[in-house]
Formats: C-alpha cells, sequence, structure tokens
C-alpha cells in the first residue's frame, strides 16, 4: 500500500512520510479515528464496540468497512457541485478528513455557508455504513422532545382514577402514568388503604374510564390483608354494575364479564420483602417481570422507608441505595408507562422547641425524586361517635358511595372544580374543631370548615 | 434472604474467592455496591456485571404470588387467620379476632386491663379449634412482672367453667404457656432472636410481649442527644423481627404499650399529632393543653399493624377503642373487668 495516496491531513501537516508496514498504519489510523477512545480506562463502560472484539483490537471486518469508508473520494458523493469544487481547492479528498470537523469550522475553512456545511456533512454521514458516533461533528442523538410533544404526551397520557371525583380532580385526573407519586402521611391515616384501592382502581375496564392493567404489590411492612382488598374489589365490581345498568350500550355489559372478584385479585402480584436487600433485588427483577406481564400499568411499594429506617449506620449508603432505587423506579415509570406509587412514613423533626411532623427518609427523597406528594398530617377525623350504631349508620352512607377509605377522604374536595396540573403538594391540616387549611402549590391557601355542608372561608 | 453466602448461589469459587477478599461475602454485601465498584471488585465488564447481579437477585428475591392465591390459602384455613377475643362486637368488627401474621398493639393508662387482657388471650390460645382457640403453645415476655398465675387459673376457671372443670386440664393448659422475664432492651432483643427453635419445637401459636414500653423508657432517656436515634433503631430493629417471626410462622403478636402525656401549649399544635385517633383526651371531653398520646412516638406507631387503646370512662366502666386496622374501621365498645377477664357491655343507647 502506497503511502501517496493520502492526503497530508492525516500526518498532520509536515511530516515526512516514511513507509510504514500495514498494522502499524491501520493501527494509527484507528487511533485517529478512535481519539483514544479505545484504549481501556476502568472508569468508561464500553459501548458499541465491544461487539464482536475488545475495544483494544476491534475485529477485522468492521476496520475493512471503516477503512473503506473513509478513503471513499468525495466525488462520489451527491454533494451539489459549487460546493464540491470548493471542497476539492480546500484540500479535502475523502470523507474521513470531512468527518473530523464541525459545521461551523468547515465552513470558515472552506468558505461556504454553516447550513451548507452542516447539509454537506449529513450527506457523507448518511451514506456511511458504519456507525460514526465517534467522530467529533456528527451530534450524539439523545432523547430530546419539543415542549409541544411533551404537551401532547401529557394530554394522552392515561390516569388510574380512584374514583373519589374530588380528589382526581385535584390531580388533573388520577394518578398520573409515567409519573411517580409518594403518599405520606401518619400512621393509621390510610396510605395502606389507599394504595389498595389503586391496585383494584387500575384494573378497571377503559369503558369504565379506568386503563386495564394489572398491579405490582411490594409489602415491606406486611399490612396488606386479602380480605380487605377483597372487600374492596366486591365493592367496586358492584358499583360498575351500577354504572353498566344505566348505560344501555353493550360493551360496558361484555367488559364486565370478565371483571370479577377472581380476576381482580388474580391479577395483583404480591411480593413480601422482608428487608432492604430484598426489596433491591426484587427492583432488580422487575423489568424482566414487566417483560413478561406487559399488561402491568401499576407499581406499589408499601412502605418504601421501614426498611431503611434501622440497622444503617453508614448514612451515605442509605443515600446511595434510596436514590438509586429511586431512579430504577423512575426509569421503569418512563419506560413502560406505568404509574408508581410509594408510601414514606412520617418523622418527627424537632427544630426550636417545635416539633414538626416531616416525611421521613429526608427531605432529598420526596422532593427531587417524585413528582406528586400527597402528605396529611393531623387529624383526620374529630368526632368521635357516641355509640357504636352512630358509627354503623355513618359507615352505610359510605358503602353506598363505595369506597371507604377508612377516615381519609371523609371530607370531600368538591370545592376544588379548576384542574390543577404540574407537580405539586396538597397539604391538608386540621387547625381547630371543624377548621381545615388546605395548602396548594406552595401559595394557594384555602381555609375551608367542614360541619354539615363545606364552607370556604376567606 | 439477604444474608445468604454468595458461595451457594452458583457463582464460580474464583469469584467468590475474589469478592471476598473484599468483604463481599453475603448477598447483601454484593447489592449494596455500586455496578462501577463491582466491576473493580469483579474485574468484569458491565455485561458481566449485570448478569452477576441478576443471578444474585434472582437468589434473595421473594416469591411472587397473586391475592388470588392468598386467598384461596386463607379461606384454606380460616380457623388459624384468627384469633377470637370471646368479646364479640370486638370480633366483628375485626373480621374474625385478632390476626396472625401482623402485630397487634394494646395501649393505655395503667390498671385499665391491659394484662387482663394478655392473660385472657393466652387462656384463649391453648383452647381446641373447636372452642375457637388455636390449641397452641403460649410464649409470654414479661418485663414488668405482673403476670400472676393465680389471676390466669381464676380467668379460665369463670370463663370456660364447662371446659375447665378438672384440676388435670387447668394444668395442662397452664404447661402450655411459657413464660419468660426480661428486665433490660437488650436481654428482650436476645430473647426475640433466640425464638424460633422454641416455637418450632413447642407449636407456640402466640406471642406476647408485655410491656415494649417499660423497658425502652427506662433505658432510652429522650431527652439526651443521640438518643431519640437509637431508640428509634431498636424499636424498629425489634419490629421487623417480630414481623418476621409473625409471618414466617403465622403466629399471632400480641404487644403492649404504655401512654405519655404530650404537652402543647397552642391548639394548632395539636395537628402535629402522631395518629389521629392516638389522642385520648378527644374521649374523655376534656381537650386541655395536654394531650395523652401512646408512647414510644411515631416510628413504633408505624410499625404496628392494628392498634387497640384502652380506656377508662368512670370507676368500673372503660372503653377499648379500635385506632388503627387495616380490616376494621375506627370503633368503640365499652367493657368491665370480671372475674371472666374482660366482658363487653352492649352499648347504652341507639
Amino acid at each position: 500500500m502506497g503511502t501517496s495516496r493520502f492526503p497530508p491531513s492525516i500526518w498532520g501537516g509536515d511530516r515526512k512520510r516514511s513507509a510504514e508496514p500495514l498494522s502499524q498504519l491501520l493501527l494509527r489510523l484507528m487511533s485517529l479515528r478512535g481519539r483514544g477512545l479505545w484504549f481501556r480506562r476502568p472508569e468508561r463502560i464500553p459501548d458499541a464496540w465491544a461487539g464482536s472484539g475488545s475495544p483494544t483490537s476491534p475485529s477485522p471486518r468492521a476496520v475493512e468497512l471503516l477503512f473503506a469508508a473513509m478513503q471513499r473520494h468525495l466525488g462520489s458523493y451527491p454533494l451539489s457541485p459549487g460546493v464540491r469544487v470548493k471542497l476539492v481547492s480546500a484540500g479535502f479528498q475523502t470523507a474521513e478528513e470531512l468527518l473530523e470537523l464541525k459545521p461551523s469550522e468547515l465552513s470558515r475553512e472552506v468558505g461556504i455557508s454553516k447550513e451548507e456545511a452542516l447539509e454537506t456533512l449529513q450527506i457523507i454521514k448518511r451514506e456511511c455504513p458504519v456507525d460514526l458516533s465517534r467522530f467529533a461533528s456528527v451530534s450524539i442523538s439523545g432523547k430530546k422532545y419539543t415542549a409541544l410533544e411533551l404537551l401532547e404526551q401529557e394530554h394522552t397520557q392515561g390516569f388510574i382514577i380512584t374514583f373519589c371525583s374530588a380528589l382526581d380532580n385535584i390531580m388533573g385526573g388520577g394518578i398520573p402514568l409515567t409519573k411517580t407519586t409518594e403518599i405520606c402521611g401518619a400512621p393509621g391515616v390510610g396510605k395502606t388503604q389507599l394504595c389498595m384501592q389503586l391496585a383494584v382502581d387500575v384494573q378497571i375496564p377503559e369503558c369504565f374510564g379506568g386503563v386495564a392493567g394489572e398491579a405490582i404489590f411490594l409489602d415491606t411492612e406486611g399490612s396488606f390483608m386479602v380480605d380487605r382488598v377483597a372487600d374492596l374489589a366486591t365493592a367496586c365490581v358492584q358499583h360498575l354494575h351500577l354504572i353498566a345498568g344505566s348505560h344501555l350500550e353493550e360493551e360496558h355489559q361484555k367488559a364486565l364479564e370478565n371483571f370479577s372478584l377472581e380476576s381482580i385479585l388474580s391479577h395483583i402480584y404480591y411480593f413480601r420483602c422482608h428487608n432492604y436487600t430484598e426489596l433491591l433485588a426484587q427492583v432488580h427483577l422487575l423489568p424482566d417481570f414487566l417483560l413478561e406481564h406487559s399488561k402491568v400499568q401499576l407499581i406499589i411499594v408499601d412502605g418504601i422507608a421501614f426498611p431503611f429506617r434501622h440497622d444503617f449506620d453508614d448514612l451515605s449508603l442509605r443515600t446511595r441505595l434510596l436514590n438509586g432505587l429511586a431512579q430504577q423506579l423512575i426509569s421503569m415509570a418512563n419506560n413502560h408507562k406505568l404509574a408508581v406509587i410509594w408510601t414514606n412514613q412520617m418523622t418527627t423533626k424537632i427544630d426550636k422547641n417545635q416539633s414538626m411532623l416531616v416525611p421521613a427518609l429526608g427531605p432529598g427523597f420526596s422532593g427531587c425524586s417524585c413528582s406528586l406528594s400527597i402528605i396529611t398530617p393531623g387529624r383526620t377525623f374529630r368526632e368521635p361517635p357516641k355509640t357504636i350504631t352512630r358509627w354503623k349508620r355513618r359507615r352505610i352512607i359510605f358503602k353506598d358511595f363505595a369506597f371507604v377509605y377508612m377516615c381519609w377522604v371523609r371530607f370531600t374536595l368538591e370545592i376544588f372544580s379548576s384542574v390543577i396540573k404540574g407537580n405539586h403538594q396538597v397539604i391538608i391540616n386540621h387547625l381547630l374543631k371543624h377548621l381545615y387549611r388546605i395548602y396548594l402549590s406552595k401559595n394557594m391557601v384555602v381555609n375551608i370548615k367542614i360541619h354539615k355542608y363545606i364552607y370556604i372561608i376567606h | 434472604m439477604a444474608t445468604k453466602k454468595l458461595t451457594r448461589i452458583g457463582l464460580s469459587q474464583d469469584l467468590c474467592d475474589r469478592l471476598s477478599r473484599h468483604q463481599v461475602v453475603t448477598c447483601q454485601d454484593f447489592l449494596c455496591l455500586s455496578p462501577l465498584e463491582l466491576m473493580k471488585v469483579t474485574g468484569q465488564s458491565y455485561q458481566g456485571v449485570s448478569e452477576l447481579l441478576y443471578v444474585v437477585s434472582r437468589a434473595c428475591a421473594p416469591q411472587m404470588q397473586t391475592a388470588y392465591e392468598m386467598k384461596l390459602e386463607k379461606s384454606g384455613g380460616p380457623s388459624s387467620a384468627f384469633l377470637a377475643t370471646t368479646l364479640i362486637s370486638l370480633d366483628e368488627a375485626l373480621h374474625g379476632g385478632v390476626a396472625c401474621g401482623s402485630l397487634t398493639e394494646i395501649t393505655g393508662p395503667s390498671g385499665c386491663g391491659k394484662t387482663q387482657f394478655c392473660m385472657m388471650m393466652s387462656v384463649l390460645a391453648t383452647l381446641p379449634t373447636g372452642m375457637g382457640g388455636l390449641e397452641g403453645a403460649v410464649i409470654y415476655i414479661d418485663t414488668e412482672s405482673a403476670f400472676s398465675a393465680e389471676r390466669l387459673i381464676r380467668i379460665a376457671e369463670f370463663r370456660f367453667p364447662s371446659f375447665f372443670n378438672t384440676e388435670e386440664k387447668l394444668l395442662s393448659m397452664s404447661s402450655k404457656i411459657h413464660l419468660y422475664k426480661e428486665l433490660t432492651c437488650n436481654e428482650v432483643l436476645k430473647r426475640i432472636e433466640s425464638l424460633e427453635e422454641e416455637i418450632i419445637s413447642n407449636r407456640v401459636k402466640l406471642l406476647i410481649i408485655d410491656s415494649v414500653a417499660s423497658v425502652v423508657r427506662k433505658e432510652f432517656d429522650t431527652q439526651l442527644q443521640g438518643n431519640m436515634r437509637e431508640r428509634s433503631n431498636f424499636l424498629a430493629r425489634e419490629a421487623s423481627l417480630l414481623k418476621y417471626l409473625a409471618e414466617e410462622f403465622s403466629i399471632i403478636v400480641i404487644l403492649t404499650n404504655q401512654i405519655t402525656t404530650h404537652l402543647s401549649r397552642d391548639l394548632t399544635t395539636q395537628a402535629d399529632l402522631v395518629s389521629p385517633a392516638d389522642d385520648l383526651s378527644l374521649w374523655g371531653g376534656t381537650s386541655g393543653s395536654s394531650c395523652v398520646t401512646a408512647a414510644l412516638g411515631n416510628t413504633w406507631s408505624h410499625c404496628v399493624n392494628t392498634r387497640l387503646i384502652l380506656q377508662n370512662l368512670e370507676s368500673k366502666r372503660r372503653q377499648i377503642v379500635i385506632a388503627k386496622s387495616p380490616l376494621a374501621p375506627f370503633s368503640i365498645f365499652n367493657y368491665t373487668i370480671e372475674e371472666a377477664g374482660l366482658v363487653l357491655q352492649d352499648a347504652e343507647g341507639d
């Protein structure tokens, strides 16, 4: 192979050409091409080149192809004549030289406009048979959207309805898919109830407004009660039958044929994780599980705080593990288009003689990793029933409206008729006997009074 | 299991040796490292490390069950899922009684009947299944030395006079109750850790710890710095051990707690209370500037699954409240303490 075929730019200018054995020549070319990316550094994760050979010596076939592609003369490309003339007069002869440059540099050197330079490079890139992501001038295409595309996506994205119209309204339709939601609350306030409720709600058929999906339940605290889920499922089935009865369409009746207690319970996949290692292991295995069960639309982690709150002397390890866990869940939510919900505990923070309840695991975990946080500190129920039967009466009333979240959603938020979207925190605080304060999005504060009806007080 | 050694899950021997040189011996250590650290330690590429992660995760991940399978399991053996307390309305509300596989806590001021309740439950657990019991042994960990065998016999005699009509039946019942007196936190924890063998060999169906709060409050003074965290640590560890025992062996766990006064000057800070129904002053009728809550704080409230609160109404009448339960709504029942233990009274009026 004669060295005269290689234009000066390979040797970097005025260097004297001397005869070199072919292998060394190839290695030289490759090192230029790779820009040292093929030398093994322990901190880099090797990528596509590692397919058929080790990073330091790519497979012979790949070398051949690249060589051939790089040496193709510019004249063989479908470039406009004016541009080609200018390129040749500037000294460019083969594709390889061109691809080393960025569009702005090319336009400056050759004297063509920036758009023409970009077009030229794109034509050459298109014609090349091998992967050219190594080259500085070729932009690495990642995931990018315009805001318009995201808006369209958000409009069409599904929600998991909770069957409490006020709660759905305030969250913009229900629990959003492709996003993560955190539910914090005092003990006994109803977090597990809400999770069990949602595991049933995700399975509602589409003609009733649901997403017809399945649910995965990762339990760390052991508070999942099958009997309660069976009650919720039965009530849901009855409620849907009522709705279908009032519609005259066939499809509602047909959809309900497959929606029975048995089918609802068989589509809730339950994992009991006794410690954080089992939780981490299961979350590692979830992507494969999701491939087998493609209809899953909801992942619930009940009690993400509990296994991490004891036996952890190394707090930085805990932070790292939690962040890794959150990231895995977020990526699953995005890639498989499902909703992820986790429940967090509340802990007492003592701040200047005043103690407050804040979500456990630190502010970094709730604030940064999820897109919606529902916090309900404080009392949810104020008047103790004097006798049992009065409570029973109330319970019957709630049953008619299908779902009882124990005392959780006792006050309905029907006063909020406007739809609020985006990242927000809803904090409901109980001040005095009948007075509640609701904080929305940091700036909106509404005081409501609940007696027999709901009044808004300004 | 988290502490499964890597040598047993099918990794090659020299890989295990290499890992153990870096102090990575169990699955837990393996999963705590980030992928980069794993690559350094194992000397493999990213692909290899992902495969190893998959193998290790498979070895210690829990088994999947659908909710339907769980329901079928439960309905297969209905008697073992709950222990009826023989307080009928309470059992109805709790869908059968005290649930097995989860932690139940009884809390209340002193002298309300917590130890009586525990003794009553131990008698019930030894009854044959035909009478609503579990026909098993009972482990009773007593930290306050409040257990009285005489009282136990009297409860049994008066509650089930037809069954316990001979002395040997009473004696055999009392031989099934294993009593341990532990006086410090560490002893309690060690005892719980060593319970597995006893549970299997004696066929234990009920575990009672009376009381959790007394040892903890004796040893951890929350005014001192750092003690709050240690206390939460200790409680969380205890809770996870107990939960593991409860689920693994399907036994009933009953714990006893005390109450504490929560002093607050401002009414608005009442909203910061731990749990809605823990505020006992609500039913007392007097809401002064101080309110009374279950002891051991927030962490412990999260750990227990069911909470029953006992409270005094007047001199003889008391109330039992279901404060936290995944199955039952918030309910209140009146009871008195008699010869036969706790006896429910019907609600007056309607």
